[in-house]
């Protein structure tokens, strides 16, 4: 109980918010993630362990266009470039249309010959292909220095406070205060053409030094002391874009498997193969359907998180952290279900923004393994996910 | 004659549905017993109670003396309660004498230990199940079989299959889930001869389910019959054969 | 008798391995051939081990090298904490001038305990992840299995007692090809035994089916919990030996790969199939290694252009391609399918020279190329696949090795 305390104490309260925040739209680029990894599985019954690389073939493509936009190494030594907003759509569109291409000839070249094969000669396949597009794309792609795409593609840079707590009246006056004192005796020691560095100064003079030194220390604490109790949340416009496309895809995507007939056919292939081939759906454009669409979603979000979020540099592992935990995300939302991986990746983003907050950064690729074990002993279908009971 | 299985007021609750509702019957020693009733009236779901694959949401099931609601399958199994699966459920990559030796491996006495030190008690306690094993292979007449992987085998034996494997745990109750199902005649009457050995024989009660009337009623003594979940009657053959409720319950209401 | 002839058989086991380290040993240069040996024989003991769990019990476990890593971490520990004092130890020095060279035995000895130990912790911590398989099936179990992995390695990243990010030495380090050889060989003793005895029954019982299993009187979940316990401890035996063997132990060692590759190394096989793991294991940590040592008489890596990687996998695709419409619809005598198969293989394998050469006339695809051992993952994982596509339950399916089987075709069931 002790410790507790001590823990919570050791916790700095106005920083949650601002991480809660973060959490977020870490979670909605985890949730684009494991949304392609529920719908491959709720077709197909297949872990895609390939969809991380599709991720990272998805951010080297945003780094190529960049690099075609004007945006390349040698370009910004020069100073040549131009901010454009649309070359943020251009790449976004790109890095989809070439990662959904790239999903749909993973299905056609290694996962359609592995269908009625045994679960595991499946899984095992996605491991291969996932290792030969890392270890493939190192003999290709740049890696060393491990570049990254330029902070200057976006155009908007600036950020966005939003003040959730002001400070405390009194300390806000206090401050007032002071400035003008410090305000003041600056403009009487300017006047008079003090010199503050001479040693030799009449003790009148001295004294308006040393007032101008008080108020100037005291304008300093009080602005710390404002600081801290005061509770705002800072956001770049990069991450407000970022989020906002995001919802906008995930509300594109919901129309589409609720009110579109072939997010219906879609349905029902995830509900029973084998049936809804039977009823005529075609089951093979589905699947490469499925395959598109949840690898375009992986492009978008590869396309956001390496130029607009906070994302290390490039290189052919780029995408296999973020994978595994996106994957984490849909199976602890119930794996096959689509609000459940969008709920997954958000409590993922949030999960290991709070443990960084709480000062346990090193630990923060372990906790989604601890939330993930926690949820399925308690509910083993994942959150929104129906654990079925076998029929005897 | 003493009572073997004792059902009373079983009940068990899946969400909204009463999938079996408040049924009592009793099995004495020796019964050649049949379970009947339309699709979906809960004749398997009846076994899965006794069997420990669900837990009855009320009342009570005694086994020889001994209340077993709640209890885990493999406990009853080792109680003396065995049966079969009305959609076989064989261990499809094993061989058929290595199906029964699963069932006999119940009743095995050397540690874990000694197989993996692979020595001479296990070994012998190994050759002795598999000879165990054997003889109730000749027992439905799969022992020319023995070594065949059992997903190979054509349905009805198979069907016979899942019987010797359930005997071989020596139960004193068998429960067989719709052994006939997919047979033709001949093998129905096959079946219904080593039924009956089974329960001359080797002394066994036999609760069974069937939708085969002709079987039902020439194999059986008593019956109960179930419709959605409720007991409708019980009795012998000839009063179940003549009962109302009954052919209401197969042929719709009189109109 | 009995027991005499099982002395044999033991005493015959160590002879082999004792003979394969001085065949080894007695090479010039044998350091990297020695590591080799070590590593394969830790590999074939993982194979094996993962193989009883996965294989032989249908349990879906992918984080096996979680129980390899308790297994090195416990010795490291030992090592570092208690090693001089055992060392120093008046009993065991009395002990040291029983065998041949004082050192030889106290080390001897000392890795004898720290391999008991290793085992016995990592048999704790499968018990520990052999308990969420009674509630969990299949994917759900796989992703549990490697959260624990992953979690064992993070935490141990950041324990300072046991080195942080760059992990702990460990003093002595023992060079014990042979002590590795007759862990694995051990290992696969015992799952050969298990599976000729009638215990070998419920496991395989409880992978066919588990509800049939029950309601036989098999207790799944003891099944499935001893599983889990033997098949880690084999693991954590091999952690120790590993831990030994380098000289240190560090987080990267035990990374999530190392476990995918113990699993492919298992359904490579055959999923089921003790010499198939073994096979597997050898194939799976030869191939990159071998890949890596090609090199021409001047020792320089030979290169190999964009042009002749680009052909090769052109014919490959094809004729997998090929192979898997023979595969399918080839209806005629057995005989000729396989040579049909053999024949593609060997055509495309000339076709990709040439088409090679061909596109090699391309001065970009000239120009480009890489060192066998830069390609060697990439062939790695393309072997993969193409092994997968073509046989996907595995070289040995379900079935163990015997020279009989050559000769004799399994009785198919009459109809």
């Amino acid at each position: 109980m002790g410790s507790a305390l001590t823990l919570l104490a050791g916790l700095d309260p106005a920083g949650l918010p601002q991480q809660l925040v973060n959490g977020v739209l870490l979670g909605g680029i985890y949730a684009l993630l494991a949304l392609g990894y529920t719908m491959v599985y709720g077709v197909l019954r297949l872990i895609n362990f390939a969809h991380g690389e599709v991720f990272m073939l998805g951010a080297y493509t945003s780094l190529f266009v960049s690099w075609a936009l004007g945006f390349s190494p040698e370009a910004m030594k020069s100073g040549s470039h131009q901010s454009n907003p649309m070359n943020l759509v251009i790449m976004i569109l790109v890095s989809m249309t070439v990662c959904a291409l790239v999903g749909v000839v993973i299905e056609l070249f290694a996962y359609r010959p592995m269908r009625g094969s045994s679960r595991i000669a499946s899984l095992i396949t996605a491991i291969g292909v996932s290792l030969l597009l890392q270890y493939g794309g190192q003999l290709f792609l740049p890696t060393s220095p491990p570049p990254s795409i330029s902070d200057k593609v976006n155009p908007y840079s600036g950020s966005w406070e939003i003040p959730l707590k002001s400070a405390d009246a009194s300390l806000v006056a206090a401050l007032a205060k002071a400035r003008t004192e410090a305000k003041e005796s600056q403009a009487e020691i300017d006047r008079q053409h003090i010199n503050r560095f001479d040693t030799n100064l009449p003790p009148a003079q001295a004294a308006l030094i040393t007032t101008v030194e008080t108020s100037e220390r005291q304008v300093h604490d009080l602005e710390a002391k404002i600081n801290n109790s005061s509770v705002k949340i800072n956001l770049r416009y990069g991450q407000l874009i970022m989020l906002g496309s995001t919802i906008v895809l995930m509300l594109l995507l919901r129309h589409l498997v609720l009110k579109t007939p072939i997010g219906r056919a879609m349905r029902a292939v995830s509900h029973d193969f084998d049936s809804a081939s039977l009823m005529g759906v075609n089951v093979n454009q589905i699947v490469t359907l499925t395959f598109m669409i949840g690898s375009a979603l992986a492009g978008a979000g590869a396309m956001m998180y390496a130029t607009l979020g906070d994302s290390p540099a490039l290189n052919t592992f780029y995408g296999s952290l973020p994978g595994v935990k996106a994957f984490v995300a849909a199976v602890l939302g119930g794996i096959g279900n689509i609000p459940g991986a969008v709920l997954g990746g958000l409590l993922m983003g949030v999960a290991e923004n709070l443990v960084v907050w709480a000062g346990y950064s090193q630990y923060k690729d372990a906790v989604a393994f601890v939330i993930l074990i926690a949820v399925l002993l308690l509910k083993p279908g994942g959150i929104m996910g129906s654990s079925k009971v076998e029929k005897v | 004659m003493s009572t073997i299985l004792q059902l009373t007021d079983a009940t068990i609750k899946f969400g909204g549905l009463t999938a079996v509702n408040k049924v009592s019957f009793n099995l004495q020693k020796g019964d050649l017993f049949g379970l009947i009733g339309p699709n979906g009236a809960g004749k398997t779901t009846c076994f899965n109670l006794i069997t420990g694959v669900y837990k009855p949401t009320s009342g009570s099931i005694v086994f020889n003396g001994k209340e077993i609601s709640g209890t885990p399958s493999n406990k009853i199994a080792s109680l003396g309660i065995c049966r079969t699966f009305q959609n076989i459920r064989l261990f499809p990559a094993l061989s058929v004498l290595e199906n029964v030796v699963v069932g006999a491996y119940l009743r095995h006495k050397t540690g874990l230990g000694s197989a993996l030190a692979y020595l001479p008690s296990a070994i012998a306690e190994t050759e002795a199940l598999r000879a165990e094993a054997f003889a109730l292979l000749q027992v439905v007449d799969l022992d020319d079989v023995a070594h065949v992987r059992s997903a190979d085998l054509p349905y009805g034996k198979q069907r016979r299959l899942e019987i010797a494997r359930a005997m071989a745990t020596q139960p004193s109750l068998l429960l067989l889930d719709e052994p006939a199902a997919g047979m033709n005649p001949q093998e129905k009457d096959d079946l219904a001869r080593v039924v009956r050995r089974i329960r001359d024989e080797f002394e066994k009660t036999v609760l069974l389910i069937e939708h085969d009337m002709r079987f039902v009623m020439g194999l059986c003594e008593r019956i109960v019959v179930l419709d959605h979940g409720e007991e409708i009657a019980q009795g012998p053959p000839e009063a179940i054969r003549s009962n109302p409720k009954v052919i209401e319950a197969y042929l719709g209401e009189a109109v | 008798m009995f027991y005499l002839k099982r002395f044999g058989w033991v005493i015959l086991a160590i002879l082999l391995c004792v003979g394969f380290e001085s065949v080894v040993t007695s090479g010039k240069n044998f350091d990297y051939v020695y590591r080799m040996c070590v590593l394969a024989g830790l590999y074939v003991t993982l194979a094996v081990s993962l193989n009883l769990i996965n294989g032989i019990t249908g349990q879906f476990s992918i984080g096996h090298a979680a129980f390899y890593q308790v297994g090195a971490y416990i010795t490291g520990f030992f090592a570092a904490t208690g090693y001089k004092g055992f060392a120093s130890n008046s009993l065991v020095q009395q002990l040291s001038h029983i065998g041949v060279n004082a050192t030889w035995t106290v080390q001897g000895l000392w890795l004898v305990m720290m391999v008991l130990a290793g085992a016995a912790g990592a048999a704790v911590a499968g018990f520990v992840v052999g308990l969420p398989s009674l509630r969990l099936k299949g994917d759900y179990l796989a992703i549990v299995t490697l959260g624990f992995g992953e979690i064992i390695r993070i935490v141990c990243q950041n324990q300072p007692a046991l080195g942080g990010a760059y992990g702990m030495k460990i003093e002595p380090r023992i060079n014990s090809m042979w002590f590795v050889w007759l862990l694995a060989i051990l290992c696969i003793a015992v799952c050969r035994n298990l599976l000729k005895t009638a215990h070998g029954l419920p496991f395989l019982a409880v992978r066919e089916d588990e509800v049939a299993s029950s309601a036989m009187g098999v207790d799944v979940t003891k099944v499935k919990v001893t599983a889990f316990v033997i098949g880690a401890a084999f693991a954590g035996a091999a952690g120790a030996l590993l831990g030994h063997f380098e000289g240190f132990v560090s987080p990267p060692m035990f990374k999530m790969e190392v476990s995918f590759m113990v699993l492919t190394m298992v359904v490579l096989g055959g999923t089921g199939s003790i010499t198939g793991s073994t096979v597997g294991a050898l194939l799976l940590f030869g191939i990159p290694e071998w890949l890596r040592q090609i090199e021409d008489s001047h020792h320089n890596p030979i290169l190999v252009s964009a042009g002749s990687v680009l052909g090769f996998a052109i014919m490959l695709v094809a004729a997998v391609a090929y192979v898997r419409h023979l595969i399918h619809h080839f209806h005629g005598e057995k005989k000729a399918k396989t040579q049909r198969i053999v024949g593609t293989f060997a055509a495309a394998l000339v076709a990709q020279f040439f088409l090679g050469m061909l596109l090699n006339l391309v001065p970009a695809l000239r120009d480009k190329s890489w060192p066998y051992a830069d390609l060697r993952w990439a062939i790695f994982a393309v072997t993969l696949i193409v092994l997968m596509l073509l046989r996907p339950q595995g070289m040995f399916a379900h079935h163990e090795f015997s020279v009989a089987r050559f000769f004799k075709r399994p009785k198919e069931a009459a109809a």
